[in-house]
């Protein structure tokens, strides 16, 4: 009887050939959304598509998932080696375990805590977007260091037949990388369908099911943010300025100018995403109505008390857009107290996040 | 040879740029952030690993060879499965005030994706044989009991 050996430079080789591609998908996607958070004078964002941000930050964490069963079987084509002797060895041998330690350590930290940050789940006592994004550094150069040290193998078992001895019983090499690709497919089955509809309904272990208030999900409620009053408080008014310019707006005010409907998608950083209908004032026009240009960025101000995402700046190539709107309706009745009641920014090709909610102010940045 | 340079130095600076953002984080974060790392390499290489191969090794004594491709691939189907199942199984990021995030029943999904995954072993069995092979395979296929004995020396 023959059994192949599996644990192999050729199997370890192909699927870490995946596992980088996935890896770089998963690394430059999240880059993406860290810079529509944080702008750079140098970053580029465009406004259309308006499904942009919805396929890359679906991408960073199907990519994330798909990463999971990849480095399953990564990990254990190379576990014996661990115990390789010697065991600790001279200083080359020392820095080559070290850099395997980091990369592991650091591939392990991000899969892990994106995985329970998609479903809200903060076991770990740190800040997660700081940590998450200091980590991607280190993961990122952790595999090229990886790269350039293997490059040769990697070079050489990639040149090579997967099946070099023909085998009589039990799994090939083939039968690992076939079930390493099967696996990453029932990954993304089972959670993509919160980001591509299609697979809503199989998509059994997604951490959302799609449903939600008029049929979108939401992210921070309004117990959560604390406006349950204010928001709904008959004295509630929307305040524009420019400078001093201002002009204030009640609710009625803003229903009374001309409204428009876009068909928008709204993209969570958590991956997340759904299509809808929103109506509202062109944010163009309540910038037009205190003497706003067209140049300038827009500061949106939430009711929600002050943190990290109660304001968010609008730039100025998204607030002039004519899709960008300040809805008072999604998909055709009032929003929702937890959509964001009275009303909301929702405009193309931002994350979610940025989306200001149960807005009281908009400040034309001079 | 400057492929593979450039690929390290580049890495080296990547990674120390990661290093030094996490170094911002006050001494507390940055020994969670380290702690969380290498209870993963840990859990990974010294409980997770060795159970595979235990189960493994049981596996090969337990299944007859022409079962284990299929329950192979099935078994680690299913350990993807658990994994992707930890973080929602259980909810335990529930939040009262927020009804449509973890709004699936997840342990039924959890067994009927099981359940599929493993309805596919005899399925693929069953089609392994009555399907056309190719000869390689059909050699794959063959147990012990296939092999003939060897004709008698003269």
């Amino acid at each position: 009887m023959k059994t192949a050996t599996l644990r192999d430079t050729a199997v370890t080789a192909r699927v870490g050939l995946w596992l980088g591609v996935v890896v770089a998908v998963c690394f430059v996607t999240g880059l993406i959304s860290h810079f529509i958070q944080h702008p750079q004078p140098w970053f580029f964002w465009p406004t259309r598509p308006v499904w942009l941000y919805r396929v890359t930050q679906g991408l960073h964490v199907i990519s994330g998932i798909a990463a999971i069963p990849l480095i399953i079987v990564k990990l254990w084509s190379v576990w014996p080696k661990l115990f390789e002797r010697p065991i600790i060895g001279g200083p080359v041998r020392q820095i080559e375990r070290l850099s395997i330690l980091v990369l592991v350590g650091s591939m392990l930290f991000q899969l892990s805590t994106g995985l329970l940050n998609i479903a809200q789940w903060y076991a770990f006592k740190f800040f997660f977007t700081t940590s998450h994004y200091a980590m991607a550094y280190v993961a990122a150069g952790a595999v090229l260091v990886h790269i350039g040290v293997k490059l040769p193998i990697i070079r050489r078992a990639l040149g090579e037949p997967v099946d070099d001895t023909p085998v009589f019983v039990g799994p090939t090499r083939r039968t690992v990388l076939r079930g390493a690709w099967l696996a990453v497919a029932l990954a993304t089955v089972v959670t993509a369908g919160q980001t591509i509809p299609l697979l809503r309904k199989v998509s059994v272990l997604a951490p959302r099911s799609g449903q939600g208030p008029q049929g979108v999900p939401v992210n921070r409620s309004a117990i959560a943010a604390g406006v349950l009053r204010s928001a709904r408080s008959p004295d509630y008014r929307l305040t524009v300025t420019n400078g001093a310019t201002t002009r204030t707006f009640a609710v009625a005010e803003l229903a009374a100018m001309p409204q428009a409907t876009r068909r928008l998608p709204i993209a969570c950083v958590e991956g997340w995403s759904a299509d809808a209908e929103w109506t509202g004032v062109v944010l163009a026009d309540l910038v037009a109505a205190v003497g706003g240009s067209r140049d300038s960025d827009v500061r949106m101000i939430s009711l929600e008390p002050p943190g990290p995402y109660s304001r968010t700046v609008v730039p100025a190539r998204h607030a002039r857009d004519a899709k960008t709107l300040i809805a008072l309706k999604l998909n055709d009745q009032t929003l929702d107290l937890d959509h964001g009641y009275p009303c909301r920014l929702i405009a193309p090709t931002r994350p979610g996040v940025l989306q200001t909610k149960w807005l009281t102010r908009i400040e034309v940045v001079p | 040879m400057i492929a593979r340079i450039t690929l390290i130095v580049l890495g080296v600076l990547t990674g120390a740029y990661g290093a030094l953002l996490v170094w911002e984080n006050p001494p507390v974060i940055i020994v969670r952030i380290v702690v969380w790392a290498l209870v993963g390499i840990v859990l990974h290489d010294l409980v997770f690993a060795p159970l595979c191969v235990a189960l493994g090794f049981a596996g090969r004594r337990l299944i007859p060879g022409k079962w284990w491709p299929p329950i192979a691939v099935a078994a680690f189907c299913s350990v993807v499965l658990v994994f992707l199942a930890l973080p929602v199984y259980g909810k335990p990021g529930l939040r009262p005030d927020n009804m449509t995030v973890l709004d699936r029943n997840y342990p039924l999904g959890l067994w009927i994706s099981l359940a599929v995954v493993w309805a596919c072993v005899p399925l693929y069995y069953l089609a392994a044989r009555l399907l056309p092979v190719r000869q390689d395979e059909v050699v794959e296929q063959q147990g012990a009991g296939d092999v003939k004995p060897q004709p008698p020396a003269v």
